[in-house]
Parts: structure tokens; sequence; C-alpha cells
């Protein structure tokens, strides 16, 4: 549970100092005024990651040339700053060695977005990005893995690019580290989906209040065997110049009553696939960690229908800190209301 | 008014002890500063101490090491050595901490880097004919892989093992392993140690 948040040069925020109390904290504000920045900075406190900067300095205030996020998380007080392009993270005031001895100390995190759309509608990328968050918050060694495997992806394809004659003996050198990480990465993935398919399914039939099974598939591009699949694909793969199979073209298949949920489920039903998947994420997290994830819910309340909505608030992990960002309140009824602290967000700060 | 600044002289110490790793531009001020108002000829012998390992400190052809024109190369001359054992490293400073463990009395290879396609590093940079010279002329029994454990380093582990598995059958090759550090508790671990450490366990 996160009980405060302070941020310095963040996005528009110059400072911002935000005690925060009670299962559901709503923000409200009109567009551009920084609702989605506070969870921004909450997310990267958490995961060190931004759900929408490619870049840490992208976050910077203008004109600065570092932020400052603060947290008080479950009784330990985190800090992850920038300052030029030095970053830092520290627990309990102690300056955490590297990235992951820092993680092992916070806590999981669930993002909720009008984005989450392209899950089912967009590329494989999104899908591998949303395994890829999951995975790396259950299973030690996957971030790593995974960022191992792209700096070797790298190097493979640039050999295949410099060369025109490829030289074998090195790619092969990358071709192992590809099979030894991609080998973790995927198999991760196929335990992750797994894991999720059952509370997907759920999720999708509460919100849909419709039998409407989900069904969740991970379709591994090189197939279970990956050094045979590098080795069969060579060719290919010199003739294309570039690493056209493993986990970097892996995919996540969504199924609606056994249809391609990409091209024949409705609008409506895409959204609720979309919820499903992060409600399921959420419950997967909590069952491998033993902890309630916090929910970053941005904007979607606005964008469902009233069925949806209800259904979606029921299906909230009750037990789960809940930071939603809205526009307008109508949607909210009397009772959420008061059970919920409030603030409005003006771009300057939070009252 | 003209902006005051260094005289010529001492900026060009600063440009030059801005290019020494580790040093950004306002330490290399503060030591360009330090060395002016230093006298006693400090500035001189750190000049010849400059100059003087620059003459006499070349790479051992053999070994990679650092020989030096007066004693010649200190690994390659102790016989006491066991020769049919070669570790392979990086870099020349990478036997020192090895020197230090006392635990290794076979020779070494430095290669003089590690094979990294994307900083344009290709095989044909490092001292690997030398290596294979080393095998082929002598009677090594195994080479000990002891390159880091970062993308590039396992890169050029995987490189070494293909070409000496080829080119020598009966060759070991083995590499360092990785896991917990001595006289830690496990709590002391990151999570990602831990995993190597359980990756790499072995039968008691």
């Amino acid at each position: 549970m996160l009980h405060r948040l302070r941020l310095r040069n963040f996005r528009c925020f110059e400072a911002l100092d935000c005690p925060l109390q009670g299962e559901v904290t709503l923000f409200a504000g009109n567009n551009a005024h920084g609702k989605t920045t506070i969870l921004e900075s909450i997310c990267m406190l958490l995961r060190l990651q931004s759900p929408r900067a490619g870049t840490l300095s992208e976050v910077v205030r203008l004109g600065e040339d570092g932020f400052v996020i603060e947290g008080d998380f479950s009784g330990r007080q985190l800090m992850f700053s920038l300052s030029g392009q030095r970053r830092q993270m520290k627990v309990d005031g102690d300056i955490s060695k590297n990235r992951a001895s820092y993680l092992a100390e916070t806590g999981l995190v669930v993002w909720m977005g009008n984005d989450d759309l392209a899950l089912v509608r967009g590329g494989g990328d999104v899908r591998r990005r949303y395994m890829d968050f999951a995975a790396s918050q259950i299973y030690p060694g996957y971030r790593n893995a995974l960022r191992a495997y792209n700096r070797a992806l790298r190097a493979r394809n640039f050999l295949f690019k410099r060369d025109n004659r490829p030289r074998w003996e090195q790619i092969a050198a990358y071709t192992k580290l590809l099979v030894k990480h991609g080998t973790v990465i995927a198999e991760a993935r196929a335990d992750l989906i797994a894991a999720l398919c059952p509370s997907a399914s759920h999720a999708q039939s509460g919100i849909s209040g419709r039998d409407e099974s989900l069904g969740l598939n991970y379709l591994r591009s090189g197939g279970e065997d990956l050094a045979t699949a590098y080795e069969q694909n060579a060719d290919q793969d010199s003739r294309r110049r570039q690493t056209h199979i493993g986990p970097h073209r892996d995919d996540l298949i969504l199924e609606i009553k056994g249809l391609a949920a990409g091209q024949f489920a409705s609008e409506g039903q895409q959204r609720t696939i979309a919820l499903a998947l992060k409600l399921a994420q959420a419950e997967v997290l909590r069952e491998a960690k033993g902890a309630d994830p916090v929910l970053l819910i941005d904007d979607i309340f606005g964008e469902l229908d009233q069925a949806r909505r209800n259904a979606l608030l029921t299906y909230l992990p009750k037990s789960s800190q809940k930071l939603i960002t809205t526009t307008h309140l109508d949607w909210a009824d009397d009772a959420f209301l008061t059970a919920s602290q409030r603030y409005l967000v003006d771009g300057s700060g939070v009252c | 008014m003209a902006r005051i600044d260094f005289p010529e002289e001492v900026k060009l110490l600063i440009a030059h002890l801005k290019r020494l790793p580790g040093v950004g531009p306002k330490s290399a001020e503060r030591i360009a500063v330090w060395l002016i108002a230093r006298d006693g000829g400090f500035s001189d012998d750190l000049a010849k101490a400059i100059m003087l390992s620059g003459e006499v400190i070349k790479d051992c052809r053999i070994c990679g090491f650092f020989e030096s024109s007066v004693i010649g190369c200190e690994l390659c001359a102790d016989l006491q050595r066991d020769t049919t054992m070669i570790c392979v490293v990086e870099q020349p400073t990478d036997v020192l901490p090895l020197e230090r463990t006392g635990a290794f009395k076979g020779s070494y290879h430095c290669l003089g880097g590690r094979i990294a396609p994307l900083d344009d590093i290709a095989p044909e940079d490092l001292r690997i004919d030398s290596l294979v010279s080393r095998i082929a002329g002598g009677c090594v029994s195994e080479v000990i892989l002891g390159v880091g454990s970062d993308v590039e380093g396992e890169a050029t582990a995987n490189y070494l093992a293909e070409l000496l598995a080829t080119g020598f059958p009966d060759l070991t090759v083995t590499r360092l392993a990785q896991g917990l550090p001595a006289g830690g508790g496990l709590d002391n671990a990151d999570e990602l140690t831990l995993y190597r450490a359980l990756d790499g366990r072995r039968r008691l």
C-alpha cells in the first residue's frame, strides 16, 4: 500500500506532495492536467519503468535536469531519482546497488488504461509487452533474460546486416545466447499464460454478464525447441538479414468462443477482454507473490457502459489499493464516492 | 570586456586530463590546478613515469599480459607455472585479482577485449590466433574461460568454446562458476544471483 507520494520536477509538476489513504483514491480533473502523470510516477517508483515514456529523460520537467519520486510504500521509504544521466534508487535511505535489488523491495503493479484495447486490436508487440511486464514481476531472472536476449538479438541481426557473407561462427555464438535466454523467456511466458487463462475467462464472463469463454494461447514462433528452430531457419535469417523467429516474434492468441478476438469480437467485447486480461494479471500476481498489486486505473470508467462499469467495480480486487483517474465523476454512485479519497488535479498540484 | 578563462597552456592540460578514464571536466580542472600549484618536481616525476611506462611496457606477444622491456613478461618467464592449464581473460588487469587468490597456478591468456559486433570488435581484433597456436604448440589439457558474464562475454565464451572444440577435440574447456558470494548469507544475495546459484548447484 502506497501511503504517500512526493514528486519533484516530474513532467508538469514542479513539486507535489500527496498523502494517500484508503483502498480507493480518485484523481479528477480536466484533460492535460497531470492525472495520468501521477499514475505514471507511481508505476516508475514501484517498477522503474514508465507505461508511456520510452526513455527516463522524457519525464523530466522542461528546463530541469532531473526528477525525484519518493513514496512511503508499506512502511518502506522508496526513492527513485534521475540527475543528469545518473539514476539512483534508495530503500529506507540506503542506495540500491542495482535494479534487481531495488525491485525486490518494492510492490507489484497492474496498469489499466484506454490503450489496453490495443492488446486485442494491436500488433504482437503490445501483447509481448503485457506478458513481459507481468512475467518480470513474477519470475526471478526474467527481466535479466529479456535484456540479455534483446542485446544478443541486436548483435546477431547486426552481424547479418554487416557482412555480405554471414560469419556463421560469430552468429552461432549469439544464437546460443538466444537459445539460453529465449528458453527462460518462453517457458516463463507459457507458465504465465496457463495461470492467466482461468482468471481471464472468469473475469470475461463476469463483466460481460454472458457465458463468453475467453481463450489464451501462447504462440511460439519457433516451436518448443529453439535450438533446432534457429538452425532450421538459418538460411532464411541470412536471406532476410535478420532473426525472424524466437520470443521476440512470439504472440499471445486471444479467442472468444473459439474465434480470433481481434477480428470477430465486437467493440464492447474487445474492451471487456482488455479489462479481463488486466484483472487476471492482478490475480495471478497476488497468487504468485502473496501480495496485493497496486492497481493504476487510467481514465477507463468514462469509456465503459454502465453495466460493464458496475461489473468492473465489483470485480476489482477488494484488498488491492486502487488509484483511479477520471475526467468526471458522474459514473460513480454516492456510496463509492464516500468510501473513496478524492483529489482534484489542476496541472500544478492536487487539492 | 573580455571573459577571463584559464591561460591556454592550462586549458590544454585540462583537455588532456579530461580524456583520462573516469575524469570529468570538473575533476580535470581540479587536477590541473593542483598540479600547477605543486612544486618539488612532482610534475616532472609524473611526466617521467608516464613516459617510461609508455616506452617500457608492451603487451606480451605470447600471452597478452604486460611485458616490460627490462624484465620481460613475468608470467611467461615463470617456470613454476603449470603450462597445461590456460585461463583466458579479457584484459591484462583481470589476471591480478585471479593471482591474488593464489588458487590458480596455471598460465594466462589475455584476449585484449571481447567479441562485440555492436562496438565493432571482431574476433580478428583479439588475441585468438596466438591462443590457438599456444594450444597447438604445447601440451595444454585444459582451457578455463574467465571472460565476463555479460552478453558479450558469454558470446566470446561460446565462440571460443566452439572454436577450441572443433580444433582440439581432446582439450577440456571449462567456464568460471557463478553464484553466491563467499561468506554471505542468502538474505544478502539479490534474486538474480540466487537464481544463477540455483542453476549452477552441484552435488555434495
